[in-house]
């Protein structure tokens, strides 16, 4: 027994070490949803924990699963790229959730290509063909003359929602020979080692791995995405279960704030209020 | 056969039995040698000021009197380059705004290279965010950025019909005839004296908390959520996997349910991942409300029920291999049946059991798909002993893949992804080693 003593001397000793900075319970802020959303869910943290004290965690699983977890209680604030449906509501309200919507910040959604393509911008109808499979070459939009491949995102996305409401319209599906990546910075890397391919991401991912296009002849920027002239603009949420309190409240005003609002445009999205 | 022939096919066989373990060693070194020289690049690289300057001011390290000195230093190099950008600032003014246009962009694209190396340059107002707050930290990285500020990449769009191929234009001959020309031999030539890059061992890399979301600092509380996922997995795992091994081989009669269960065993071992981990969101989260949110504790029992299996079929080998003598020899002293097991049979079977224990404890720190929906976080603090009921943890196997993919800087941040690599190869490596040197002192003990 002389051993099992020893284990639980060994086990005793590490609890002890780790306890040391056992946070109180309930000073603790769970977010989960889009990755979108993610960068400034996850600077507002690192900027909440060193400004309050409070933990915050973040996970970035899209859109859909905010939802979920909001729905189940499981976290304090959804992220999510779009607005709640109208069946994720329901389950809400079922479950005794009651979300409320709070807009972060605005996002005008990039259509990427590689920057070795020559196209610079395109029309939404010209987007539109080319998702749903009628254009299939980049020759047909004034590009090189290769098969355009197009990336979508899965259907947990906000940004995919987004992309069918703002650019395809209801009826218009997807053509299935879309390849489909699961994360903004996934599709930002295929594109990025793809010469032919095409994507769209959240406008706080765009880097010089990749190029942004114009859409119907506006550029992507922070004027355009304010005023609503970038044609596929969109706001960026935060859910939470009922009026926000407390630390919640804290967290979610943070954009009202001059800190808040410089994280968002520094890590590339635009300021609401 | 003759003789001849017999030995010509021993010595191919041998040969073939040789090659295929050289094979292997091969493949071994062509997978852990670039694991651990780019993960050793996070631990051991060429830091630069500003990379002293985070350690000082986020973690409150090194010789404050010494890095004053050196800020001192450096920034007399870079009030130059800073001298030069106020120069032309002032030229630019004088300028027609036809000429202006015609710098704007490139000027705007030097100055965003420039504070890549350097970090905000005079004027600029505080940044909110570390990545923005800091120069470069690392060396090989500034001479990246150096690149990207002495030269242009340009896209050859003159054939229509192919992809462009890029091309690096010089910056220098942009600005002809400006007092800016100056500013990039200048910075070329004084960059290490404006960064004075020195060879480092951040350890800090294996004890601090992340800052930025990955840019700087360490992977801690990603090793300590790993830790915390395998121990516990093992916690629940260990004891009711050696019980059920323990009826499977001493108490169930052999029938209809006896086999079932066995055969539900061995099915259970080769269910995918990722249905566990959505059954544990599922059942622990979703029905059982083990805890509010994601927590180490529900993640730690959706391993455990993962590796139960293997845990179960390991020991029930280790415990029929005991010898059958040793069983009768107890029972005909007269010890009971339960007697037996706890001190004759389970001491004898330990060492095998724990082999078991071992190959699931790897597994259970390596997996990622269980532990998305029931226990990771991609940003979260290091959580205390007190929290794993009911805290999201980071993990070194769910960050990983995070920062290879969602990440919104993942091409700027390799060497982070990179040592969190190394750093699960090596948790693992060690959480067997110590299995296996506890399995070594057992058995030299049951040895006598």
């Amino acid at each position: 027994m002389k051993m099992f003593r020893k284990i639980m001397f060994g086990a005793a000793l590490m609890g002890l070490m780790a306890a040391g900075d056992a946070s109180a319970a309930g000073n603790r802020l769970v977010l989960d949803g889009s990755t979108t959303v993610g960068p400034i869910a996850k600077a507002f943290a690192a900027y909440f924990k060193k400004t309050t004290g409070v933990d915050v965690t973040v996970s970035e699983s899209g859109s859909g699963n905010g939802a979920k977890s909001l729905i189940n209680k499981t976290c304090d604030i959804a992220n999510m790229s779009r607005a709640m449906k109208d069946n994720e509501m329901a389950a809400a309200k079922s479950k005794g959730v009651n979300p409320v919507e709070n807009i972060v910040a605005l996002d005008g959604m990039a259509i990427i290509v590689h920057p070795g393509n020559r196209v610079n911008g395109l029309t939404r109808k010209q987007i539109r063909d080319i998702y749903s499979g009628q254009v299939t070459n980049w020759s047909q939009v004034g590009g090189p003359n290769a098969p355009i491949v197009m990336i979508q995102r899965e259907s947990n996305s906000g940004t995919q929602d987004s992309f069918k409401e703002l650019v395809m319209g209801k009826e218009l599906p997807i053509s299935k020979r879309a390849e489909t990546q699961a994360s903004n910075g996934a599709v930002k890397s295929r594109v990025a080692s793809t010469p032919t391919a095409i994507g769209f991401v959240g406008h706080g991912f765009i880097d010089s791995s990749v190029k942004a296009l114009d859409v119907d002849g506006v550029e992507a920027n922070v004027q355009t995405i304010k005023s609503g002239k970038y044609p596929i603009s969109r706001p960026l949420f935060m859910y939470t279960n009922g009026q926000p309190t407390g630390t919640v409240k804290q967290f979610i005003d943070l954009p009202k704030t001059e800190e808040g609002q410089k994280i968002i445009s520094e890590v590339g999205f635009v300021n609401r209020y | 056969m003759n003789l001849g022939t017999r030995k010509l096919l021993d010595r191919s066989f041998t040969a073939l039995g040789i090659g295929s373990i050289v094979i292997m060693g091969l493949a071994l070194l062509v997978v852990l040698a670039p694991i651990v020289s780019k993960g050793v690049g996070a631990l051991v690289f060429r830091e630069t000021i500003e990379h002293r300057k985070l350690l000082s001011t986020e973690f409150h390290r090194g010789d404050g009197r010494e890095l004053e000195k050196e800020i001192a230093l450096s920034n007399g190099y870079r009030q130059k380059a800073f001298d030069m950008l106020a120069v032309f600032d002032q030229e630019l003014e004088q300028m027609t705004p036809e000429r202006q246009e015609q710098y704007r962009e490139s000027y705007d694209q030097v100055k965003t290279a420039l504070r890549g190396l350097l970090g905000p340059l005079p004027g600029d107002t505080d940044p909110e965010l570390a990545r923005n707050r800091y120069g470069q930290t690392r060396w090989d990285k500034a001479e990246e950025k150096l690149r990207e500020l002495l030269y242009e990449q340009k896209w050859d769009y003159s054939n229509p019909d192919v992809i462009a191929k890029p091309y690096d234009v010089s910056r220098a001959p942009g600005f002809a005839g400006t007092s800016l020309v100056r500013l990039f031999p200048y910075v070329e030539q004084n960059l290490d004296k404006m960064l004075l890059p020195e060879w480092t061992f951040y350890w800090g890399f294996i004890t601090d908390s992340s800052i930025d979301a990955h840019f700087f600092g360490g992977i801690w509380p990603e090793i300590q959520g790993t830790l915390f996922l395998a121990i516990g997995a093992m916690l629940f795992a260990f004891p009711l996997g050696v019980i059920a091994a323990v009826y499977f081989t001493e108490y169930a009669r052999d029938g209809f349910l006896t086999s079932m269960l066995r055969s539900a065993n061995s099915t259970l071992a080769g269910v995918p991942s990722i249905v566990f981990g959505l059954f544990g969101l599922a059942f622990f989260i979703n029905t059982l409300h083990v805890s509010e949110s994601k927590s180490v504790l529900a993640g730690s029992l959706t391993l455990a029920i993962m590796i139960l299996p293997t845990i179960i079929r390991a020991s029930e080998e280790a415990i029929l291999s005991v010898p059958k003598t040793y069983k009768e020899a107890s029972l005909g002293l007269g010890s009971t049946k339960w007697n037996t097991i706890m001190t004759v049979i389970l001491p004898a079977a330990l060492p095998g059991i724990l082999t078991g224990g071992v190959i699931s404890l790897g597994r259970a720190a390596g997996e990622t798909a269980p532990i998305i929906f029931t226990a990771a976080v991609s940003v979260g603090t290091a959580i205390g002993l007190g929290d794993v009921l009911s805290s999201p943890t980071p993990a070194l196997s769910w960050n990983i893949y995070n920062l290879a993919s969602e990440h919104e800087a993942a091409a700027q941040i390799r060497h982070v992804q990179y040592g969190m690599v190394l750093a699960l190869v090596t948790v693992v490596l060690l959480l067997n080693l110590s299995a296996v040197i506890l399995r070594a002192r057992i058995s030299k003990k049951l040895k006598g």
